[in-house]
């Protein structure tokens, strides 16, 4: 039987920042696939950042496994885990985290160059290409719009071709237009990247991008496609 | 109060680390002005205490160059006045353990002849407190003790016939004290007694003495105060940005409070109170760790006053309530000066505008250019400044040129880090974690611009030191190399000190004059003496002999050999460079000076240059002095040995022939060996100084680092998420502090030379009369500016750490 590229099994996720411990995720169990896109919904505090954390290996659970490829994460090192993040996942963050003083294409390059990568400037051009914005290469981020920073924020996730693409939100910030923009380019990064997509979101036109839809409510999950008869659940 | 507690007492209170640093910083600061003012009021404290006569009140002194024949001594208390004259003589003993002491000849009657009086202070210090054993002149002896004096102070001192005949002083005072009676008209007084006296004796109020020793240690004074300001200027630098950090950290609650509606007022106090608190804490502690290091400064400033000015010995520290004023109010005063700016830029920030870390380092970077105008303007000023005569003795337009210059530095900031960045970017290459740096201290330019300048001023200061103290000590070794000609120098065995002339024995002299073997003799005398109101020294010498063996320097233009030539027998003295400075004579004037019983007139034949003492020597021939001052006694004795001659074998025969007499025989290695090592204690308390500036502007960096590292905690969790290990961030961060220590080395060597031309060239002529020639020591400047560089990037040691622990998810926020 073949190993899904991302499991989460049983997981849970308890907080306990000097006061009362919050569970913010509940046994969560599920599986995704390469060249799927999985989408979370659920309104704020639902749990779908700490999840999405989890998933890309940012963070532990209290309870349950991760993994990836078959190997759980909490048996990594601090470095082992570095390594995986810098070879199989990119994130996409909702406010773009662009880092101010680098032009679009050195935001790009940034993490083959922290992983050491050869060929690194011409891989990043090639995304930036992909993602349509070759000529804004030498933009500071404060020259682009909210939509193309966010695709530069694709093209820097897409950059070291990544197994798992972790996008929390990423049209919050953006109209309907760059919105629809940023969601082609994650459905381009699983069908022609073969990426594992993991979206969360609030949108429902982002979530019908993919091919499936978990809704979370108090870190539980409480809905998954196809939905039950009574259609999906309220958040 | 409530604002005041949530908005500044809670964050202190919460970056504790933080808070001690910048409390820490400025304490540093105080700590120096309050150790070096306790340390220098303690190192003079016993000179002071000398000035005053044992006997009580005194009106009038009256003194001579040469001493006061004691003869006039009858004259005056013949004269119909209600006034007391009381004679008095001064030098200096040795007590074994306790090291050297003023010893003073006083009308002590009653005293059996032969008893000692005691100070109270010395009293205490004695193994046995009935005899004290003390090294005077060239005897060695037991002496009862007759008295315990109450005086606060150390010292001894002898009834003055006992005094004459221990150090073989007969003929001449000192001085003599006159007190009034209550009813005695002064002005009269002072008349009668000037009539009675040679037109060259002194007769003066006893505090114009006080003026002379106050005009003596003032530019000691001065300069050791201005550079004990360094760590507080280096400590103002870190409180503004420390106060700039919380304004830039605070800024959505500042942006909510005046929407709220608070006004500008309120905001703007809020943080002049936080840098109330800042600075009031600073000065309680820098109070505190003074008193301490003034333990450690007293020795050094004390050596110095000993080695270049006059003897003294260290009274006790005290801490009055005005040393703690003054520390409160520097503390308090510099703290709220250095937050204007900050806590103005506060008030600036409109209620819709939640001010964000960009905007206030973008403002940054669009005001370089304005800056650098800034710049160019204080380096005009400066060099403007740097012209100015002195102001009352005080080289006041060369300090405030050294403050312009910091200024023009500091303006100049922001564009050498903004350009040095353009230089270093391709450099850097693909190493990730160094461009990721040099990016992220450009994107913080206001900030970085702070912290270089800072440190910059740290390192200038090292260096400017460091050149002109290497400078001073290269013209001082060509100096000995001129001056020290003899194969062996001959002195009494009394306590060494700039204004201790112990007589040799005669019977010394004739045991030396007499051994074979000897090339020439060059017998000096030398006498302490007052001219134009500030003290000097009168020597005379065989200036035949000089000629011939010595190598004398004369001021460029001037002929050595015809103006040692047309000395001998004549009215003619040579002078040295301070001395020339200060009293701004020329080659060829004419200078008045009393001397015994008359005023003689001396033609300046020509000026030398002499590092000894700032307070100056004439020179004449001791045919000159034997002329007016016939039993002046010898006080030290150069001897030439023939070409090939072996100066250690030669020496045997005069310590052999006068053992047992209390003179001290230096071979000239000796003596250029003790004259370095004088030299080096004299700037001992220098170093010490700019080692605190640097531990200030240390601390200001670690401190600086740590607000950056935790002002940027999501940016640092991002590139967690980018791939970015743990030893990555680390590395990052350690990369910006040598980055950081680069810029302030590149901008405080400039500075630096720039400083030390101000110190070599001015100060120094201004303030003590002598040329330094530069002679700078790169390899000295490098290793310094390494170990700076080297202890930067160790105090980010601990933030690198920090920032490698914080960088992970949950500081990511969106």
């Amino acid at each position: 039987m073949p190993v899904p590229r991302l499991e989460l099994r049983g997981v849970s996720k308890i907080y306990s920042n000097g006061g009362p411990p919050v569970e913010v995720l509940h046994d969560i169990s599920l599986a995704a696939e390469p060249s799927t896109i999985t989408a979370f919904l659920g309104r704020s505090g639902s749990g779908k950042t700490t999840l999405l954390n989890l998933a890309g290996a940012m963070d532990f659970p209290t309870r349950g496994e991760v993994l990836i490829d078959g190997r759980c994460t909490r048996g990594l090192s601090d470095s082992e885990l570095t390594a995986l993040r810098r070879r199989r996942v990119g994130f996409v963050f909702q406010s773009f985290q662009l880092l101010p003083t680098l032009t679009a294409l050195e935001n790009v390059e940034l993490p083959m160059l922290l992983a050491r990568a050869p060929n690194s400037r011409a891989a990043a051009l090639d995304r930036l290409r992909w993602v349509g914005l070759e000529d804004k290469a030498a933009s500071l981020p404060y020259q682009l719009s909210g939509g193309m920073m966010q695709r530069v924020a694709i093209a820097r996730a897409l950059v070291h071709s990544p197994d798992l693409v972790i996008a929390d939100e990423p049209t919050g910030n953006l109209d309907n237009a760059s919105g629809a923009q940023v969601l082609d380019l994650l459905r381009q990064s699983a069908t022609r990247f073969g990426a594992t997509v993991l979206l969360a979101t609030h949108s429902g036109e982002a979530a019908a991008i993919a091919d499936v839809r978990i809704a979370l409510r108090d870190g539980r999950i409480v809905g998954q496609t196809p939905w039950s008869a009574a259609g999906p659940p309220q958040p | 109060m409530t604002l005041f507690r949530t908005l500044i007492l809670r964050p202190l209170l919460r970056d504790r680390l933080r808070t001690g640093l910048s409390i820490l910083s400025l304490a540093l600061g105080v700590a120096v002005i309050i150790a070096i003012q306790l340390a220098s009021e303690a190192a003079t404290g016993s000179f002071r205490a000398s000035m005053q006569t044992l006997g009580g009140k005194v009106d009038l002194e009256i003194r001579a160059n040469g001493g006061v024949d004691e003869r006039f001594l009858g004259k005056l208390t013949g004269l119909p006045l209600d006034a007391e004259f009381s004679p008095w003589m001064e030098t200096q003993a040795v007590i074994p353990g306790i090291g050297s002491v003023p010893v003073y000849g006083v009308d002590a009657l009653g005293l059996p002849s032969g008893e000692a009086i005691v100070s109270r202070g010395l009293a205490g210090r004695l193994l046995t407190p009935s005899a004290i054993q003390a090294t005077l002149g060239a005897r060695t002896a037991r002496f009862p003790i007759g008295r315990i004096d109450p005086r606060p102070g150390e010292f001894l001192a002898f009834d003055i016939a006992d005094f004459q005949q221990l150090l073989n002083r007969y003929g001449t005072l000192d001085r003599v004290d006159v007190t009034l009676g209550r009813d005695e008209d002064p002005a009269r007084a002072e008349r009668a007694i000037r009539a009675a006296l040679p037109a060259s004796y002194l007769v003066q109020a006893s505090a114009a003495r006080t003026e002379e020793s106050r005009k003596m240690l003032r530019a000691f004074g001065w300069n050791l105060r201005m550079l004990s300001y360094i760590s507080l200027l280096v400590g103002a630098f870190l409180i503004y940005n420390t106060i700039a950090i919380s304004v830039v950290r605070r800024r959505e609650e500042i942006g909510t409070l005046r929407a709220l509606g608070a006004g500008r007022a309120s905001v703007l106090a809020i943080f002049l109170a936080e840098a109330l608190v800042l600075g009031l804490l600073g000065a309680a502690l820098g109070l505190l760790i003074g008193r301490i290091l003034a333990g450690f400064c007293v020795g050094m400033i004390g050596d110095t006053v000993n080695a270049l000015y006059t003897t003294s010995r260290p009274a006790p520290i005290e801490v009055t309530w005005a040393h703690i004023w003054s520390a409160l109010l520097t503390g308090s005063l510099v703290s709220l000066a250095a937050a204007w700016g900050p806590a103005r830029e506060a008030v600036a920030i409109a209620p819709t505008e939640a001010m964000s870390r960009g905007a206030h380092e973008h403002r940054a970077r669009l005001r370089w250019r304005r800056a650098l105008a800034w710049s160019a303007g204080f380096a005009l000023l400066a060099a403007a400044l740097s012209r100015i005569r002195p102001v009352a003795g005080y080289p006041v337009g060369a300090y405030v040129a050294a403050m312009s210059s910091v200024a023009a530095a500091a303006f100049a900031t922001p564009a050498l880090v903004l350009g040095a960045q353009r230089v270093l970017c391709p450099l850097l290459g693909e190493w990730v974690e160094g461009s990721l740096a040099a990016r992220s201290l450009e994107a913080s330019l206001a900030r970085t611009s702070v912290v270089v300048a800072a440190l910059a001023t740290a390192i200038s200061m090292m260096a400017a030191v460091g050149l002109m103290v290497g400078s001073f000590r290269e013209t001082v070794l060509v100096w000995l190399d001129a001056q020290l000609r003899a194969d062996l120098y001959i002195r009494a065995a009394a306590p060494l000190g700039a204004d201790v002339y112990a007589p040799i024995p005669a019977k010394a002299l004739d045991a030396i004059a007499t051994t074979p073997g000897i090339a020439a003799l060059d017998v000096y005398r030398a006498l302490p003496i007052t001219y134009a109101g500030e003290r000097a020294t009168l020597g005379a010498g065989d200036m035949e002999i000089v000629r011939r063996y010595g190598r004398l320097r004369f001021l460029p233009g001037e002929d050595r050999d015809a103006i040692l030539r047309s000395l001998p027998g004549r009215d003619r003295a040579v002078v040295s460079e301070p001395f020339a400075n200060k009293h701004g004579i020329s080659a060829g004037d004419t200078i008045a000076l009393p001397l015994g019983g008359g005023t003689v007139r001396l033609t300046v034949a020509g000026i030398y240059y002499e590092y000894s003492s700032s307070q100056g020597y004439v020179i004449v021939d001791r045919a000159t002095l034997g002329k007016y001052l016939p039993v002046q006694p010898a006080t030290n004795v150069a001897v030439y040995l023939p070409r090939n001659a072996d100066p250690e074998k030669v020496r045997r025969v005069p310590q052999r022939r006068t053992a047992g007499m209390g003179v001290a025989i230096s071979a000239n290695r000796d003596l250029r060996r003790n004259s370095m090592q004088v030299f080096d204690r004299t700037f001992a308390i220098t170093w010490a100084l700019e080692a605190v500036a640097i531990i200030v502007a240390m601390l200001g960096a670690a401190n600086s680092l740590l607000a950056l590292v935790l002002d940027r905690r999501s940016e640092l969790a991002l590139l967690r998420y980018l791939g970015a290990s743990r030893p990555q961030i680390r590395a990052m961060v350690l990369a910006e502090a040598g980055l950081l220590g680069l810029f302030a080395a590149i901008l405080g060597t400039v500075l630096g030379f720039v400083l030390s031309l101000l110190l070599i060239f001015v100060v120094n002529k201004q303030s003590f009369g002598w040329t330094i020639q530069f002679h700078p020591s790169n390899e000295l400047l490098a290793a310094a500016i390494a170990l700076v560089w080297l202890v930067t990037v160790a105090a980010a040691l601990y933030p690198a750490r920090v920032a490698a622990r914080q960088a992970d998810a949950s500081t990511l926020r969106q």
